[in-house]
């Protein structure tokens, strides 16, 4: 085994911290660090002041084909994919990176992050290895996840031809309620 | 506004758009290759541009920036309001970013 340099552990904590901080799960600490189950774990209560959650990831991938998933999916995969294709930022801290431009836009137009950053890293996860991809909306050109083996012809996205229920939430309606009286 | 006002409010607007560009560039190279539109390599070149060589940029008769919704779609879905606003915003991003960046040929 290499012999562990400190100051490469010291990066590897700030990172470990920076992602609990966004929300992630010890599961994707244990993925993208070198550093042992007992002190991410011990990291996670420092920082959070409470254990990790237990039990698994969510593991569908159905969930990022409904529809306001999807829209938030896609948000992200497109940062994603324009730092990759245009910076030099590689790896998990894309990842960092892309999320952090994805909340950046979600807090600002006062939406939910339906998208959390252990799911935008699990999305990341099911496109190399194939199991999700992006088409092109046959309206809008934008590109959208989808399931890599489902039919995509004539692909048309859920911005495009909104489902009739999407977006009618019972928060929503409350807002409206709320404009209506003032 | 006569023209030499206008001329003055063009460098202006110029000097601003650069100057936060390099603030962007580098305060966070990466976020601000994807909040400028250009790649990496023009990035770097603007990041290294001194001061001197800013302000002769910017005296120009025309504009350094460029619009972005250069779509009907895209412009459309950036003036919505109301309940579609945010939806439509998404939308928006997720349209532009697929948009190539601003590159050095």
């Amino acid at each position: 085994m290499a012999k562990k340099s400190v100051v490469g552990e010291a990066r590897q904590i700030q990172m470990a911290i920076e992602l609990i901080n966004l929300g992630a799960r010890l599961q994707v600490l244990e993925a993208e660090t070198t550093l042992s189950r007992e002190r991410l774990l011990r990291l996670y209560k420092e920082v959070k002041g409470v254990s990790p959650p237990k039990g698994m990831l969510p593991f569908s991938t159905d969930w990022f084909i409904t529809w306001q998933p999807n829209i938030h999916s896609s948000l992200f995969i497109e940062i994603y994919r324009y730092l990759q294709a245009h910076s030099k930022v590689d790896g998990i801290e894309a990842t960092i990176k892309a999320y952090r431009l994805y909340l950046e836009h979600v807090t600002l137009h006062e939406m939910d992050p339906v998208l959390t950053l252990t799911r935008a890293w699990t999305l990341l996860r099911y496109f190399d290895s194939d199991m999700m991809k992006t088409t092109g909306c046959t309206r809008c050109n934008g590109q959208f996840v989808v399931h890599t083996h489902d039919l995509h012809e004539r692909y048309i996205c859920g911005l495009c031809a909104p489902p009739s229920r999407a977006g009618k939430t019972r928060k929503a309606a409350v807002l409206q309620a709320a404009q209506a009286t003032t | 506004m006569n023209s030499e006002q206008l001329l003055e409010q063009i460098r202006e607007a110029n000097l601003n758009y650069l100057l936060l560009a390099q603030h962007l560039i580098r305060q966070d190279r990466d976020a601000a290759v994807y909040r400028l539109g250009v790649d990496e390599e023009l990035a770097d070149l603007i990041d290294k541009l001194t001061p001197a060589q800013l302000m002769r940029i910017a005296s120009s008769n025309t504009l350094l920036c460029r619009f972005r919704f250069d779509d009907r779609v895209i412009l459309d879905l950036l003036v919505a309001k109301g309940e579609k606003r945010a939806i439509s915003s998404a939308h928006a991003a997720i349209l532009m970013a697929q948009q190539p960046a601003e590159a050095l040929a």
